[in-house]
């Protein structure tokens, strides 16, 4: 936008310089002359007009498995306005270089996938330069690639967003909605995109935690734009995939760091679900001993009555 | 901290039970259900409300932002879904995803903007062709696989059938059968009561000439005893009665001939007689195992 400004700025000192002279030229565009003064006009609107200009930077940690992989390709290939860029080092530091990264790159937020142990993946979601940013913790993920999904969809064909209407109710939720929103929403006019609507994303909450769908619109219609209700009625859905579901861990205030404004009372972290599983299985052998130990003193507490009819048939 | 409570709210029974108090089987019997969150929220989670709604001011985007650039859709409230039952969460989804369409094909269709695809419109799609066609194969995979197995279910019920209709048939038969025999017994009784007459016998309607089938004629089917070369169909064996001896001489001759010739064939083919039939392969009376072995083993020695 600061280009195009400038733009004007400079083309409007040059008009005030030439009007002194002479009447100036209509200017000339694609479509024929237009009128001067009312571009003069557009121009003063358009400044005020709200452009969505976001750009994510999609990046994943090294050593992801492959099907956390393809779940970040499937994202690059939905949203037209990221830009894909190499792995970085998983280590402490990570939130500086990431910020560096964004800002080379001139993206105004950010999707990170870290991949842990080869096997856990937290998506980190931030706007950049200044916050915020929230780790997830990714569960159920189901590529494209997979055969069940049998929707297809234009490339960089604008989403649309579906919420359920819990996102309303937390502002937690309320700032994760409006990110979602900015992140996954396609800006109009991006010129990778393309004028059509042909599917529709669905952000629900359930059990807390965000659900994630994609689904094509397929409608009967017969080539025109305009359809009945009839023909509304028979609109259905085919699903396209990715699936995911996140679960939020915390909400910071900075990008990629800063304050926790959110910690996930409930989050249990997947490490500690594996130890616990383990210690249920060391367990065991425990549990059996002690039995046995409790089914003697049982037995010595409670000794059998001697059978008088025992040696009944032995003489 | 709203949140918290509520789901405190939600799982009540594992707030009360006090791990300490319950015993321990029980205890590990909940331990083993995988542990996704835990049962009451934790006391130091940090919840900073006035932060996190600074942060939405911040980045949120002006209010009087056209409707276009958000193109978002909120659903109002949906009934209460179980989150491990698969088919009602998705069903949900499906239907959020469902009512958002048609409510933004509405409001595009009022702006008058270009909301579907025109079917002429191609471009790149978000998977390859390749990839439609493995879906397309799969699909198609899933649909023949399915054919096939109504088919053979099919058979199967039709097999089925026909056992029920063929032991049907044979009791017809068995039933038919006996009411033959009965009805020759009944003329034979008939027959004996009125004296062997033959007007009697002519006037008698034969049951069995009723259904068109001719009664004397002889069957295509075996007859025991005799063997497949046999053309005379056994009579040949004990023909020579007619011929009634007077001699005694020729007479036993002729009888011991007749045996011969019943025991080792008479006429017709040799080779048709020397086969097996399934009568001979079945008979084990010529054959004793313990016999011969025993034979055996003597000649080794």
């Amino acid at each position: 936008m600061g280009k195009k400004r400038k733009h004007t700025e400079t083309e409007a000192l040059a008009n005030g310089n030439k009007e002194e002279t002479a009447i100036e030229r209509p200017k000339r565009t694609l479509l024929g002359f237009k009128d001067g003064s009312t571009e003069e006009e557009n121009k003063e609107t358009s400044v005020v007009t709200f452009r969505n200009k976001e750009k994510v930077l999609v990046t994943c940690s090294r050593r992801i498995s492959f099907r956390y992989r393809h779940l970040m390709l499937n994202l690059v290939s939905l949203l037209p306005h990221c830009k894909k860029d190499n792995k970085v080092e998983s280590k402490d530091a990570k939130g500086a270089t990431l910020n560096e990264l964004v800002e080379l790159k001139s993206c105004s937020s950010c999707l990170f996938f870290e991949c842990r142990k080869g096997k856990d993946l937290y998506l980190w979601m931030a706007k950049c330069p200044n916050g915020p940013s929230v780790k997830f913790l990714v569960n159920a993920v189901h590529t494209m690639e997979e055969l069940k999904l049998t929707g297809n969809h234009l490339k960089g064909s604008r989403p649309i967003l579906t919420f359920s209407s819990n996102f309303n109710k937390e502002p937690h939720w309320k700032l994760l909605k409006e990110m979602f929103m900015q992140i996954f929403g396609t800006p109009k006019d991006h010129r990778k995109s393309k004028p059509f609507y042909d599917h529709v994303f669905v952000f629900s909450i359930l059990d807390d935690h965000v659900w994630f769908r994609n689904y094509q619109i397929s409608c009967p219609h017969t080539g025109t734009q305009k359809i009945d209700r009839g023909d509304l009625e028979k609109m259905t859905l085919v699903e396209v995939g990715p699936r995911f579901c996140l679960n939020p861990i915390k909400i910071f205030a900075g990008s990629f760091g800063g304050p926790t404004l959110y910690e996930n009372p409930f989050y249990v972290a997947p490490n500690q679900i594996r130890s616990l599983e383990k210690k249920q299985k060391a367990g065991k052998y425990a549990k059996k001993v002690k039995a046995k130990t409790r089914r003697k003193m049982h037995q010595l507490s409670n000794p059998l009555e001697v059978d008088e009819f025992a040696d009944m048939w032995k003489e | 901290m709203m949140v918290e409570d509520e789901l405190a709210v939600m799982n009540p029974e594992n707030e009360d039970s006090d791990p300490e108090t319950e015993s321990e089987e029980e205890d590990e019997e909940e331990e083993n259900q995988q542990v996704v969150k835990l049962a009451e929220p934790s006391k130091t989670a940090v919840y900073n409300r006035d932060g996190l709604l600074e942060r939405l001011a911040d980045i949120s985007w002006p209010d009087n932002v056209d409707w276009s650039h958000r193109l978002n859709i909120d659903r109002e409230e949906q009934e209460v879904v179980d989150v491990n039952d698969d088919l009602a969460r998705e069903h949900s989804f499906f239907t959020q995803a469902l009512d958002g369409a048609r409510q933004m094909y509405l409001s595009f269709q009022s702006k008058g903007e270009p909301f579907l695809r025109p079917t002429d419109y191609y471009a790149e799609m978000v998977k390859t062709d390749t990839h439609m066609e493995k879906v397309k194969g799969r699909l198609l995979a899933e649909k023949r696989k399915m054919e096939e197995s109504e088919e053979r279910r099919k058979a199967r019920d039709n097999k089925k059938l026909a056992k029920e209709v063929q032991a049907q048939k044979m009791k017809d038969r068995a039933k038919q059968k006996k009411q033959d025999i009965e009805s020759v017994k009944k003329w034979r009784k008939q027959r004996q009561q009125s004296g062997f007459d033959k007007d009697g016998a002519a006037g008698l309607d034969l049951p069995f000439d009723e259904d068109g089938t001719k009664p004397f004629q002889r069957s295509n089917k075996k007859r025991p005893g005799v063997s497949p070369g046999d053309r005379s169909g056994g009579r040949a064996t004990f023909g020579g009665k007619k011929f009634g001896g007077k001699g005694k001489g020729p007479d036993k001759k002729r009888k011991t001939r007749e045996f011969r010739d019943s025991k080792f064939g008479f006429g017709g083919r040799k080779g048709l007689k020397k086969q097996n039939t399934a009568e001979t392969t079945n008979d084990f009376k010529g054959f004793q195992k313990g016999e011969v072995s025993g034979k055996n083993k003597r000649a080794k020695r």
